[in-house]
């Protein structure tokens, strides 16, 4: 038997036994969440100013959303699309190292698509893979990592998204699933210099695409952030407590879905903030990374996402309301599933099945004997798992 | 001779076989059309297209709960999607050096092989030929709509024929219907039925 059912059934009756009450003080936090939003909406230089004594003086790795010029009520309606319009969407996918397979190689796959606003012709995709092998499976610090591999991956979707921009009509609108912020090594790890490589190299894609005035947008589906709220929580402890902000999580449990859920009607934007966060120093100026709210759901039912994007797209009205247009008119596509169409598409374009896998394994593994190379073999684990199932005697 | 390409084999068995082809392949065959593949020995088998699927997948489900979709989305659907369009054929007949035979194929035809849609020579050669044996191998298709796939068959033969110049075959083919049928009231009464429905003027034909 693979799962005991009967101790989950225990623990699941215990974990329905305690909902109501955590239902309960969560609704609570909640409310409390909310009435802090409005009594600090426009006191942004006093949050402002708090956050930076709190990163200076006791958490440099405070992690929380910056208020910038709109108070933290604010709404803004849907824009009118633009008259025209190139829209480019990426997606990525990568086959891991897998010691346990019969030959040792990594496979980056990354999908764009791309179509023009208001043209009838079809969106053009665009894949491209990268096979790593040989010495390309180690870094200074050992061999390949899964975390090194989507850093690559993401660094490839933004590559291919700059090379597309760079050949498509103006203005250009793209984005890619996920936070803009890539995420890496820490210092002291074996992969911060891997980490520190890639990230300068991603940051001049990012120029690029600035220097093409190219919308950027990186999108956060059903977001459980909650940089806004810990904003709120920063406000709300006293300047005495400071030192323990660390520990202090009074609204722990709300996110910022929560506080904008309600707040946001259909189409609308919530207002643009700053990343305060340890890794959003190495991005700046026109480069540094901010955030915004934008509800893609129906009238009736809400659907939250979080836009993040850098700040010469914020910097820019015409730019940043094209971005809520578009991407708002790409979840509407969908209907009833609020999600940006490029970027299903993308991610149909660039996902790599376990059948596709399995046909690269085998292209190797025949490309190795023909040329009389000796390749491995499957683990004695794996082969166990590959065998088949019971069979049944049929006469 | 001018060849048609409509699509490439997906499945295939003695009596019939699946093609498979891009939504913008689709704008030729039609249901009862006559197509053809080739075999690497030279035979030519021939088939009748009996039914037409587009298959949904989970975007496209999708899609259908919007307000209007766009027509840049319906495109990228209809041309890059691997949108799954089959058609089923049913097994009708071959050509072996030269010689139409109206039997069951020697072999099926292989996957990925082209299938094309037979033009107006080919159409009357293979149906022209011989005194309409393949008839036996539709009307034993239990399953099918035999009296609508004989009405589009014969409607497409006979324009066929009367571009060559031949204005007696539909005659003759329904009166082979009438023979074959003869113990089969229920079936003959539909075939009729829908048969005068596609070409009211058979009624008129001398000789019928």
């Amino acid at each position: 038997m693979a799962l005991d059912f009967q101790q989950v059934r225990e623990q699941v009756r215990q974990l329905g036994e305690n909902a109501p009450q955590r239902e309960q003080r969560l609704k609570e936090l909640r409310d409390q969440a909310h009435e802090l939003l409005q009594q600090n909406a426009h006191d942004l230089d006093r949050l402002r100013a708090k956050v930076q004594r709190v990163v200076q003086q006791h958490d440099p790795s405070l992690r929380c959303a910056l208020p910038v010029q709109e108070p933290l009520t604010a709404h803004f309606a849907l824009p009118a699309l633009p008259e025209r319009a190139t829209i480019l969407a990426a997606d990525g996918s990568q086959i891991g190292l897998d010691r346990h397979a019969e030959t040792d190689y990594c496979l980056i796959n990354v999908g764009a698509i791309q179509m023009r606003l208001a043209s009838p012709e079809p969106p053009k995709p665009t894949v491209s893979c990268r096979l790593l092998y040989d010495e390309q499976l180690y870094t200074p610090s050992g061999t390949i990592t899964d975390a090194t591999l989507a850093l690559m991956r993401d660094l490839n979707e933004r590559t291919i998204l700059a090379r597309l921009a760079a050949q498509a009509e103006p203005p250009v609108v793209t984005f890619t699933d996920g936070p803009m912020e890539l995420w890496g090594g820490k210092d002291g790890d074996g992969e911060a210099s891997e980490f520190q490589k890639s990230l300068q190299e991603y940051l001049g894609v990012l120029a690029q695409l600035c220097d093409l005035q190219a919308a950027t947008a990186g999108y956060v589906d059903k977001p459980g952030a909650n940089l806004v709220v810990r904003l709120l929580e920063v406000g709300l402890v006293p300047e005495a407590e400071l030192a323990e902000i660390r520990r202090r999580r009074p609204l722990r449990g709300v996110t910022d879905a929560d506080l904008y859920r309600e707040l946001l009607g259909s189409g609308e934007r919530s207002p643009v903030y700053a990343l305060q966060s340890q890794s959003a120093r190495n991005y700046t100026q026109a480069l540094a990374l901010h955030f915004f709210y934008l509800n893609v759901g129906r009238p009736g039912k809400p659907w939250l996402a979080r836009v993040e994007v850098p700040a010469w797209v914020v910097d820019s009205r015409e730019m940043l309301d094209g971005l809520h247009a578009v991407l708002v008119s790409q979840c509407r596509t969908m209907g009833s599933r609020p999600y940006p169409y490029l970027l299903h598409r993308a991610h149909e374009t660039a996902v790599v099945s376990l059948q596709e896998k399995e046909q690269v394994t085998q292209m190797i593994a025949l490309e190795l004997r023909r040329r009389g190379v000796q390749i491995g073999e499957v683990s004695q684990k794996q082969a166990m798992k590959q065998t088949a199932g019971r069979t049944s005697y049929k006469g | 001779m001018r060849t048609i390409e409509i699509g490439r084999l997906l499945r295939a068995g003695t009596s019939g076989f699946v093609v498979g082809c891009r939504v913008s392949q689709l704008n030729t065959p039609s249901f009862g059309s006559l197509v053809s593949v080739s075999l690497e020995d030279g035979c030519q088998i021939y088939g009748l297209i009996h039914d037409i699927r587009i298959d949904d997948d989970g975007l496209v489900r999708q899609l259908i709960t919007a307000e209007g979709v766009d027509e840049a989305i319906i495109a990228d659907n209809r041309v890059n999607r691997n949108v799954p369009l089959e058609m089923s054929v049913l097994a009708v007949g071959y050509r072996q050096n030269g010689k139409v035979s109206h039997l069951l194929p020697p072999r099926p035809p292989l996957c990925l092989d082209v299938i094309y849609l037979c033009d107006d020579e080919e159409l009357c050669g293979f149906t022209g030929s011989g005194r309409y044996g393949y008839f036996r191998h539709i009307l034993r298709a239990a399953e099918l709509p035999v009296g609508e796939l004989l009405a589009a068959h014969l409607l497409q033969a006979q324009a066929a024929h009367q571009r060559a110049g031949d204005y007696e075959w539909a005659i003759s083919a329904t009166k082979e219907l009438i023979v074959l049928l003869r113990d089969d009231y229920p079936t003959l009464m539909t075939a009729i039925s829908t048969l005068g429905d596609a070409i009211p003027e058979i009624w008129d034909m001398k000789g019928l």
